[in-house]
Parts: structure tokens; C-alpha cells; sequence
């Protein structure tokens, strides 16, 4: 057997691998990404002040603090047993909404998009941020980082600091909004509008009008026909920040809805031994292994499960988006991994329109911003992280600090259908032992498209993300390797 | 930093999870200059993540002193060492969801930023491994290189504070 090995060489040794194994006849038999896994934070919580975790948890990842945060104080309002007043959730909603606008920016212009804006073919070097300013103009480089920025002001007026927040407490919020913040805000939240409209006419042009790039989307690499998770509001609509866990089928029916209070009926997590990774599945289909279908209890989330685990979108232009999605690329559920970028940014005007909605909301101004918590208990908490569903689980002792507790994070709940997809796209570019050169950009594009985000996630150090084929002929000995950005 | 207030020349930002061990080595070096750095004109400052949240930091200091945790490539541990930010176009932040701090200045650049520090200097402890346990402590090894990164540190600040009383 040959093993072509991908590996994003971290700063932390022995992780963040893509092990791709041919058969004997030299064709993609299996691949396997091993994503770096922090450990021992239930150790690490155990005997803390329960009121200390939306802080503590929004240090997990410096990429989602605003979702862990939320995650966090809606399972404490559930373990102190309380219910926040409704302007108080209406302030976590809106802080989340900027969350959104500059997560889902950040992926699409400088991560993600390239691919397509620049083009899946470019040189790795120009498929960046700096090569789609080079093909549409300085003055959209200006619009990316300005609105970026203002989904981190929306975020910081409202949590205190954009990248920890401090508002989230059980039972509400520390700090409301006065009539300054609140014009500000709507300033932003308008500008905001326009850009998400604009970044949709802009995918439109480059990407949907040009042929080329609808095959890829459409093509049999980049399809996984898996289970799909994500809120919804009572309308079954997309709702980030609470609802209920829907869960739809192959053919875009509803398989299973529950509260965040039963999740442990329906997921359950299987380990392999070549990861710490666990691999959540649904319980009542089981773990089958790598496969998609309706016997494979496996399931995505994100922007792309989020949108066939839906009925649509709760506002109108994100609406009529969502609609003309499902048309252009076939009815429902879409199964293409690279249409989680069009699915983002539908959820970016979403994330838009909401974030106006709740300014224009005359209660957002209320000082009625906390109710009194009960006696400690257990709770779970839940909400869609820019990159998927994120849940919360916390047991508390009678004297209110943590006994036990426990996180499936949203990088998690796709780890079974990222290992899958990238088997699908080296299957593509893989036969009879021919290792083409797209390699490289046909998996990078495939992992990419999840907007993954690895635990090793808080650093500094400059470059570009590393990829590393390794080639090994049955024996496993190296007789090819590719790289890039090393 | 809220409006009107007064800007430094010099930005020092420690770089790293507080709560994963040996990776917030760069948060603890700042703790202590917290303690030391009194009278010198300087901001003190902390980030969890590299590339686009970092460049914001840093956006209009002359200067920028990064101290955080480096993974070595050939067993070095427990070292503490300087670098130009020209230096690491070998290294690499291990985020899929974020550009590197270069990517980020050259794109910046690109939109006409003008603000960026004219230098960067990274002082960098390093590890062979990046811890992935949580916790709150440094390592033994890990916590003898603190009084050294933070002496390297005060140097640059000095170096700066330095070259604006005299000129």
C-alpha cells in the first residue's frame, strides 16, 4: 500500500497530518487528517467558579471566543436554572451577529475565497488576499478590512473586548446600550448590508458565471451525501444563536429535532486509535466508518449543514439568496463541499439584516438586562459557531463550581466528513499511482472549505499555511513529496 | 487604547494562550515588565492570535516588540532569541484561519496603510513542542527563560526610548 501523506506542519509536532493511503492498484483507498486536539480541560475546569467558564472557554480558541463565550453563559443560564431577560438576549444575539460579520468576512476574502476569486489553478502564492486586491482592485481590499472591523467594533462596544468578551453572565448580560452606541452601531450594521449584498454580486460574477467554476462545485469529488445539522428558530429557519438542533436527511427531510438538553441522546462520539479526535454521530444510524449515505450516522455542520438542516433564512434578502442557491445548484440538500462559500456568505447578509433587525428593536436599549439565578444544577448550552454547532455541558456543585464538564466543539462535529472529503478530492486527482500537481490546491480547497479551525489556533509566528505531500510506495518508503509555503 | 489618548513609540505584546501551559510564556514575560517598566514610554500589550488581530495591535506604534513561544526545528529548548520579522519567512502560524502577520502587513500595505511600525522585532522563547494540555503554569524549563526574555525585551525598549532622548 502507498501513502501519500499532506501535512500542515504545525508548531505542534505530530499533528495537523493528512495521511492519504492508496490501494494496490496505485488509487485513493483512504485518507485520514489528524487535527491537533487540546487536552484535559475537564481536568482543568474541575473545582473552578462556574461564573469564571464563558471567560475561561473563550481562551479555548482564538478564533471563536465570541461563540464558546455564549456557548458558555446559555449553559450556565441553564444549570442556575434561570431564563435572561428577553433584551438581554437580544444583546447577545446582536454582539454574535458582529461575531459573524467578521468571521465570515475573514474566511471568505482571505481564506476561502481566493480559490475561487483568484482561481483553483493560480499559483498557491497568488491565492491569497493580496491576489484577489490584484484581480478586483485596491479600493475592495479597503471595503474587506473596513468590515471586518466593524463586525469586531459591533462585537467589542457590546462585549467589552472583541477577541474575550466580558458581558455573558447567567441570567443576562453585564452591559447594555445607550442611544450613542446604538446610532453607531446602526451606522456600521448598514455599511455592513451593502457589503454583504456586494460580496454576493461579486461571487456571482466571478464564480457562477463562469462555467468552469460551477462543474467544480458540482463535481463528483467535492460531493459528500451526509446527514446535516445546525438551529433553527420555531420556523425552521437558520438562527445562530439559539433554537433548536435539526438534523435533516439525504433528501433534505427532517430527520430528528431536539433541545440542546437531550443531546447526548442522539450524538455519540466514536474514537479511533490514530487520533485524539472523537468523531460525534448520530446515535440512532450508528457509526459505519468513514461513509456517507443514509446508513452512515456521520453529519456536517457549518454554513453549507446549517442551510440544509433549514427551511431558509429568517430575513428576506438572505431569503431570496437562499432560494436562488438551491435552484442554481440543484434542489436540496446541496451535497457540494466548495458550496459552503456561497452558503457562508448567504449567511453573512443573513448575519447583516438580523444585526439591523435587533438595532432598529426598540427593547435593545432596555436596562432590564439580568434576572436573579436559581440554586446550581447541570446545564447545557448551545449555539452555531461561525464554523458550525458548539455545545456546552456543564455539571456544577451545590456550592455553584464545576464538577464536571464537557465540549463538542463544531471542528469536531465535521471531522468525520473533512476526512471524507479530502479522500473524495485525492480521488480526483489521484489514479493508478499518478500523483497530479493539483494535489496539493484539490485537498487544501477541500479542507479549506469547512473554514476548519485547528486547536493550535492562538499564535503568532508569520507564513502562510504549510502543506506537505509525502508519497510512499507500498513499502511506505518516500519517493515524492510536495510542498507548499515551507 | 481609547481615542485621545496618548500613543507610545513602542508596543511590546505578548503572544499565547494563558491557559495552555508553556504557550502563554509570552503573556507571563509581559506580567513581569508590568512590574519593571515604569518610567520608560511604552505600551504593554496581549494577544491570543497572530496575523490580522495582531496587526490591529500594532497599527501605529514605530515599533513592535512580538514575545512569544517558537517551536524550534532542532531541539532547542528553553532558549530565548531575537528575530526580524524578515527572519521567519520559514515558520509558520499553525491557523488555518488566519493569514500570517506578513500577509497581513503586505496586504495592508496594498490599501495604502501607512501606519505599520517601521520595525518588528520578535523575541522568541524556544520550544520543541507546543504544549496542547491545559494549564495555567510554565514548566520549570520554561519559567527559567522568563527573567532572560524579559531582560531582551527592555533592551529593545530601551534602544527605542534611547534614540528619542537623544535625537
Amino acid at each position: 500500500m502507498e501513502t501519500v501523506t499532506i501535512d500542515p506542519i504545525t508548531r505542534l509536532e505530530g499533528h495537523g497530518k493528512i495521511s492519504i493511503f492508496l490501494n494496490d492498484k496505485g488509487d485513493v483507498e483512504n485518507a485520514y487528517l489528524q487535527i491537533p486536539e487540546l487536552r484535559g480541560f475537564e481536568r482543568f475546569a474541575q473545582g473552578r467558579r462556574a461564573e469564571d467558564m464563558p471567560q475561561i472557554t473563550s481562551r479555548i480558541c482564538g478564533v471563536c471566543p465570541v461563540a464558546h463565550h455564549f456557548a458558555s453563559t446559555k449553559a450556565l443560564d441553564a444549570a442556575f436554572n434561570v431564563d435572561p431577560p428577553s433584551a438581554a438576549k437580544k444583546l447577545r444575539e446582536l454582539m454574535y451577529m458582529g461575531y459573524f460579520i467578521y468571521d465570515h468576512t475573514l474566511h471568505f476574502y482571505y481564506l476561502g475565497g481566493p480559490d475561487f476569486v483568484v482561481g483553483p489553478d493560480a499559483p498557491p502564492a497568488k491565492r491569497n488576499i493580496i491576489g484577489v486586491i490584484e484581480k478586483a482592485g485596491v479600493e475592495i481590499g479597503k471595503e474587506v478590512i473596513k468590515h471586518r472591523a466593524y463586525g469586531q467594533k459591533i462585537t467589542a462596544i457590546l462585549g467589552g473586548k472583541a477577541t474575550h468578551p466580558v458581558c455573558g453572565l447567567p441570567g443576562g448580560v453585564s452591559k447594555g446600550l445607550n442611544k450613542d452606541e446604538v446610532k453607531e452601531i446602526e451606522k456600521m450594521v448598514d455599511s455592513c448590508i451593502e457589503f454583504a449584498k456586494f460580496s454576493l454580486k461579486l461571487f456571482d460574477e466571478i464564480v457562477l458565471q463562469n462555467k468552469k467554476y460551477v462543474d467544480l462545485i458540482l463535481s463528483d469529488p467535492y460531493q459528500l451525501a451526509t446527514y446535516n445539522m445546525g438551529l433553527v428558530d420555531k420556523n425552521n429557519k437558520v438562527n445562530f444563536y439559539d433554537g433548536q438542533i435539526r438534523v435533516t436527511d439525504q433528501k433534505g427531510e427532517e430527520f430528528v429535532k431536539f433541545d440542546v438538553r437531550d443531546y447526548y441522546k442522539y450524538i455519540a462520539e466514536h474514537v479511533e486509535e490514530w487520533t485524539y479526535i472523537k468523531f460525534p454521530y448520530l446515535k440512532a444510524i450508528g457509526w459505519k466508518g468513514f461513509k456517507d449515505g443514509k446508513d452512515s450516522g456521520i453529519y456536517r455542520v457549518g454554513p453549507l449543514g446549517r442551510l440544509n438542516a433549514a427551511e431558509g433564512m429568517a430575513t428576506p434578502l438572505a431569503d431570496k439568496e437562499y432560494n436562488r442557491f438551491y435552484e442554481t445548484l440543484g434542489g436540496k440538500p446541496v451535497n457540494s463541499t466548495l458550496a459552503f462559500h456561497w452558503a457562508r456568505l448567504i449567511e453573512l447578509l443573513y448575519a447583516t439584516e438580523r444585526a439591523k433587525e435587533l438595532i432598529k428593536d426598540p427593547e435593545i436599549t432596555s436596562q432590564k438586562i439580568r434576572n436573579p439565578v436559581g440554586e446550581p444544577g447541570e446545564g447545557m448550552g448551545v449555539t452555531e459557531a461561525a464554523r458550525g454547532t458548539l455545545i456546552h455541558h456543564y455539571k456544577l456543585t451545590k456550592d455553584g463550581l464545576i464538577d464536571k464538564a464537557n465540549l463538542i466543539v463544531a471542528t469536531t462535529n465535521n471531522a468525520g466528513a473533512i476526512n471524507m472529503s479530502i479522500r473524495e478530492a485525492a480521488k480526483g486527482v489521484i489514479s493508478r499511482g499518478n500523483v497530479s500537481n493539483a494535489t496539493l490546491n484539490m485537498v487544501e480547497m477541500a479542507f479549506r472549505a469547512y473554514d476548519p479551525c485547528f486547536a493550535c489556533a492562538t499564535h503568532t509566528l508569520p507564513g502562510g499555511m504549510p502543506l506537505e505531500v509525502n508519497i510512499y510506495d507500498h513499502e511506505r518508503k518516500l519517493y515524492k513529496t510536495l510542498r507548499q509555503n515551507l | 487604547m481609547g481615542k485621545g489618548m496618548k500613543k507610545t513609540k513602542t508596543i511590546v505584546v505578548g503572544v499565547g494562550n494563558k491557559i495552555l501551559g508553556d504557550d502563554g510564556v509570552g503573556i507571563h514575560v509581559v506580567n513581569q515588565l508590568r512590574k519593571q517598566v515604569k518610567n520608560l514610554d511604552v505600551t504593554l500589550e496581549e494577544a491570543t492570535t497572530g496575523g490580522l488581530n495582531l496587526l490591529d495591535i500594532i497599527v501605529g506604534y514605530n515599533k513592535a516588540v512580538i514575545v512569544d513561544a517558537v517551536r524550534s526545528n532542532n531541539g532547542e529548548h528553553g532558549v530565548v532569541k531575537r528575530f526580524s520579522l524578515d527572519n521567519f519567512d520559514t515558520m509558520h502560524s499553525c491557523n488555518p484561519h488566519d493569514v500570517s502577520l506578513i500577509e497581513a502587513i503586505d496586504m495592508a500595505k496594498k490599501i495604502g496603510e501607512n501606519r505599520i511600525p517601521r520595525e518588528i522585532v520578535v523575541i522568541g522563547i524556544m520550544m520543541r513542542n507546543i504544549p496542547s494540555e491545559f494549564s495555567e503554569c510554565l514548566s520549570d524549563e520554561i519559567a527559567m527563560t522568563v527573567p532572560k526574555a524579559v531582560e531582551m525585551t527592555l533592551n529593545e525598549i530601551k534602544k527605542d526610548n534611547m534614540r528619542k532622548i537623544s535625537s
